[in-house]
């Protein structure tokens, strides 16, 4: 099988907020996981789970408490040459959640998705700089007559596919959606989804896709991790994840994701999770396991060895 | 199985605008439903569809500088909200029709205590003294599965959390008994795991309580959970009502069909999700004919000149598509559907 | 809804879905902020006739000296304390240069025989009101421009600053602004006498010193507010610098404030200039300031209550107006209110 290639790589990530007060917040408390190239990795968890948080410190927006993220071997947060700068903030982008705030109300439309070629200079001309923005929002489905127009006199969708042409604009590897459906409707949802992985394609991106919203992550993602108040406790394929929980956490958030099928719904019975009922001694060391080839389970020694006996194939 | 039960809530051709800078956006455009004792109605829409406001216009809670009922009525037991006195609907609002909205952290106030606006309703509707409305407030703090009532009713909002924060919004809402309770994106803001408790909650306290419920979501896998009949709304109009398993199981209109497809199943890997093309229409101008026409790949030359009036597909299931006409021809539903359809044939509906 | 009760005719069923998606397109005319804003300042109708009035007074604070044909500062014993005479108006019986001196009605114009009509009187040195008036609105009005000034030079940038840095810097300069605002404007311009005379250039000074306080605040608090919206950290990712941030993104969303908050500060340093100017530590004689006339015009306020009350009229013009057009642009400048 041929050696797929690391993109992005993240080592014993903690970001603590307030460390040492007495309000202390571990948003990212210790995770590790790699994103390989052209995978589209999907994070999930609820409020508070940080999953957010770890998704802006990966792009630098916030500095590390401590550990690493390499982003093709090379330290994101360290200090680095002009040219290293920029070369990394052109590789790795970001689309962010709040369709409505993510885009500055006083500037049009073109200025908002030309920013990324302004600053990088990546254009030869006015006309060279026009011909991209109309270009950009052909491509996420847009009209050449919207560079001209202000953000509020779009639809929430049509605000996010501006966000992503904005993305795009400076022709990234790596992508991180920072939870870019949340506020849309379902019909849009779908439509901003399948615009992503037609853009996947295209583009050959790999992306790192945070969201709350199981059944959506599932569809577009080809792994999936799990986080539960600043740790990974699940990692493993989509398929695998819905076949195969392990953590009862895991466990009780499939259960109580309602699905569009009344019988179902009328028979389902929902899990609800106690991190209590793990009952960790002091002395036990609780950490991601292989529990079986891919799947990771955050888990202490005894739990490993039930988590593998009840592993299904 | 036809109950012949009570109605509780009639609306009849009900028209709302709004005038703003750049003119008249007509916002609902002839709507019609009934709401039976004891029932959950799901009004399920998109952004723009006009549930919001549908559910707004039944507790008259629109702005009246710049909103108008056009025409319609809204029978509530022998008065006609529409045209009911401000003071008479002070009389009905938090006590025969409450209402929960989306967002806990904006609904309560941050200023007073929880005992205190749970007892406002009680000591103002139902005129009861401190003493008593103090015990029937913990009692409700009970029954909405808060624990340690008494010493959380001198608490403050922001010291509880989102879900229970809903709770105690759904508490305030119930502390009259209403005949209705409109519950506006109740969940939409919360946690999948805290969704889910909350959306059981309400159903115990149907129960118990024999309340109607009108429910207002964009999430079908929550209608699914939740209720007994469906609306679909889409561009100020419903297009689409029926039981629930009539619903999502019999759908005949295309946007349903559309609204279904477009979510991805948990169980299988779809290659590609089906997406509705284009946006929701303007309702400044709004189409002549259909509104759905626009993205309705299966639209009908008479899609673009008359808006299809509701057909019967059973007593309960009616849907405004003018694929269920006699002379329509005949058409192919996307696949999930069918699959679905199939489920239901055999159910011997 | 209606539907006509004719048959439809079978071809209206065939199947015709829609060929191009136009529904991308946007109904609505385009709006820009400004536009959007003066939309809503349009409906204000207070807004609308105070901005009318102030225009009218900022035209007449130039070319009402030239109208008159009377030298502000030329005095004439001759012609002392005379009430105002305006042609025209004098044939309904007021303003026709007529006062009552110990209970009896006399005409001073007549008694002396004045040929010259002067609009709003003269004063106790014979100077001409009328021009005297507009020369001391042409004061208020560059004090009014000074604060502006000073507002949006001083104050933006001091906020702009001290909310996007955050933080120990943040820190330093709100405590500083703190110190400062802690001392009243009034002791700033008396420690200012003991270097300098007072007029013009003390006020002056002393506005540069205390005056862009409110603003610095008011900006600094929306910066805090707006930095970490997330078109600002989109701005961020695709690598823009600080300057980029602070005067592409920040600044245009912070107009509105700023316009407002200079609004209301000019009415305040237009009355802070006539009160110094009143109490005798602003403008001093012969200048002529709206606070200066009035200060003159109080001691003789029993039996020649123009030369009070005129001043007075036009500086309460400026300070109403000025208010209802802040009130006016705040109300029309706030995004809740879209609808």
């Amino acid at each position: 099988m041929a050696e797929r290639e690391k993109l992005l790589e993240i080592k014993n990530l903690k970001q603590y907020f307030n460390q040492g007060t007495s309000n202390e917040v571990r948003a990212v408390d210790d995770i590790s996981f790699d994103v390989y190239r052209g995978e589209t990795l999907g994070i999930v968890g609820e409020s508070g789970c940080g999953k957010s948080t770890t998704g802006r410190t990966i792009i630098g927006l916030y500095d590390a408490t401590d550990g690493e993220v390499l982003y093709q071997g090379k330290d994101v947060h360290a200090k680095k040459s002009k040219a290293e700068t920029k070369q990394l903030h052109q590789s790795m982008q970001m689309i962010f959640q709040d369709p409505y705030a993510s885009l500055n109300p006083r500037m049009k439309v073109n200025e908002i998705i030309a920013e990324g070629i302004d600053i990088h200079g990546l254009a030869t001309s006015k006309k060279d700089r026009m011909e991209m923005v109309y270009s950009l929002l052909e491509t996420v489905g847009l009209n050449r007559d919207h560079a001209n127009r202000y953000p509020h006199e779009f639809s929430g969708g049509q605000r996010q596919r501006i966000g992503i042409a904005r993305a795009l604009a400076v022709n990234p590897e790596f992508i991180i959606a920072d939870e870019p459906i949340s506020a849309l409707d379902v019909s849009i949802q779908a439509q901003v989804v399948n615009l992503l992985k037609k853009l996947q394609k295209d583009k050959q991106l790999t992306y790192l896709f945070i969201a709350h919203d199981l059944s959506m992550v599932k569809y577009i993602s080809d792994r999936i991790g799990v986080m539960y108040f600043g740790k990974m406790i699940e990692l493993t394929t989509a398929d695998d994840l819905y076949r195969n929980p392990m953590h009862p956490y895991t466990q009780s958030l499939l259960s109580a994701i309602p699905l569009p099928d009344p019988n179902y719904e009328r028979t389902r019975k929902r899990k609800s999770y106690d991190p209590k009922q793990h009952n960790y001694g002091p002395d036990e060391e609780v950490k991601l396991r292989e529990v079986a080839p891919g799947h990771f389970v955050h888990c202490s020694e005894k739990e490993f060895e039930e988590y593998q006996k009840s592993y299904k194939n | 199985m036809k109950q012949l039960k009570k109605k509780v809530l009639e609306v009849k051709d009900l028209n709302i605008s709004f005038h703003t800078f750049a003119g008249e956006v007509q916002a609902i455009r002839g709507v019609d439903f009934e709401l039976y004792e004891g029932e959950t109605l799901a009004i399920v829409g998109e952004s723009g569809s006009g549930k919001s406001v549908t559910s707004k216009s039944i507790m008259r809670l629109l702005p009246t500088n710049n909103s108008e009922v056009k025409s319609g009525e809204i029978l509530f037991g022998d008065k006609d909200i529409v045209t009911a006195s401000e003071k008479q609907m002070q009389k009905i609002r938090g006590k025969d029709i409450s209402m929960i909205f989306q967002d806990p952290m904006t609904a309560l106030n941050p200023t007073m205590t929880i005992g205190r606006q749970i007892m406002e309703p009680i000591i103002k509707h139902q005129k009861l003294g401190k003493q008593e409305a103090r015990k029937r407030a913990i009692r409700l703090l009970e029954l909405v599965g808060i624990p340690n009532p008494e010493s959380r009713l001198k608490q403050y909002p922001h010291q509880f959390s989102g879900g229970m924060r809903q709770r105690v919004v759904i508490a305030i809402a119930l502390a009259c008994e209403p005949k209705i309770l409109i519950a506006d994106e109740p969940t939409t803001a919360l946690d999948v795991t805290i969704q889910g408790q909350i959306l059981d909650l309400m159903k115990d306290l149907q129960k118990q309580i024999e309340t109607s419920i009108i429910f207002i979501t964009h999430d079908l896998g929550v209608v699914a959970n939740v209720a007994d009949r469906v609306a679909v709304m889409y561009g100020g109009k419903i297009v689409e009502v029926g039981t629930v398993d009539e619903i999502f199981y019999n759908p005949q209109h295309p946007y349903t069909w559309g609204l279904i497809s477009s979510m991805p199943s948990l169980d299988e890997k779809d290659d590609e999700l089906y997406v509705i093309p284009g946006t929701p229409p303007d309702l400044l101008n709004p189409p002549k004919g259909d509104a759905f026409a626009p993205r309705n790949p299966y639209a009908m030359k008479i899609d673009s000149e008359q808006q299809p009036p509701m057909f019967k597909v059973s007593d309960t299931h009616y849907a405004a598509t003018w694929l269920l006409h006699p002379d329509a021809p005949k058409i192919e539903p996307p696949q999930k559907i069918k699959d679905r359809m199939v489920e239901f044939e055999k159910g011997g509906n | 809804m209606k539907h006509s009760n004719d048959p439809i005719s079978k071809d209206m069923f065939e199947i015709e879905p829609a060929t191009t998606l136009d529904n991308e397109i946007i109904a609505k005319p385009q709006l820009s902020f400004a536009k959007d804003a003066w939309l809503r300042v349009r409906k204000n109708k207070a807004a609308i006739v105070s901005a009318v009035l102030l225009l009218l007074v900022i035209i007449m604070a130039f070319v009402g000296p030239s109208l008159s044909h009377f030298d502000p500062y030329q005095q004439d014993v001759t012609k002392t304390n005379l009430p105002p005479r305006i042609p025209g108006i004098e044939k309904l019986g007021i303003l026709d240069g007529s006062q009552k001196i110990g209970g009896v009605e006399q005409n001073v114009y007549e008694q002396n025989n004045i040929k010259e009509y002067y609009w709003f009187g003269t004063d106790s040195l014979g100077r001409d009101l009328f021009s005297r008036v507009w020369v001391g609105t042409r004061v208020s009005l560059y004090i009014a421009l000074l604060a502006a000034v000073i507002d949006m030079l001083i104050g933006v940038m001091y906020g702009l600053v001290s909310g996007f840095r955050g933080g120990k810097v943040d820190n330093v300069m709100q405590r500083v602004l703190e110190v400062i605002s802690g001392i009243p404007n009034l002791i700033v311009v008396i420690l200012m006498l003991l270097i300098l005379k007072p007029g013009i250039i003390s006020i002056t000074i002393a506005m540069v010193i205390t005056g862009w306080v409110g603003m610095a605040r008011v900006v600094r608090g929306q910066v805090l507010k707006l930095k970490n919206q997330e078109y600002i950290l989109a701005s961020r990712t695709l690598g823009a610098k600080n300057n980029r941030l602070l005067f592409r993104h920040l600044l245009p969303n912070l107009s509105g404030v700023i316009i407002i908050n200079t609004m209301f500060t000019i009415p305040s340093a237009i009355f802070f200039e006539a009160f110094l100017s009143f109490i005798g530590i602003g403008l001093q004689a012969p200048q002529a300031s709206l606070g200066t006339l009035i200060e003159d015009g109080y001691k003789t306020f029993q039996f020649l209550p123009h030369l009070m009350i005129i001043p007075s009229i036009v500086i309460c013009i400026i300070l109403i107006t000025t208010n209802l057009i802040g009130d006016g642009l705040r109300d029309a400048f706030d995004p809740k209110m879209r609808d």
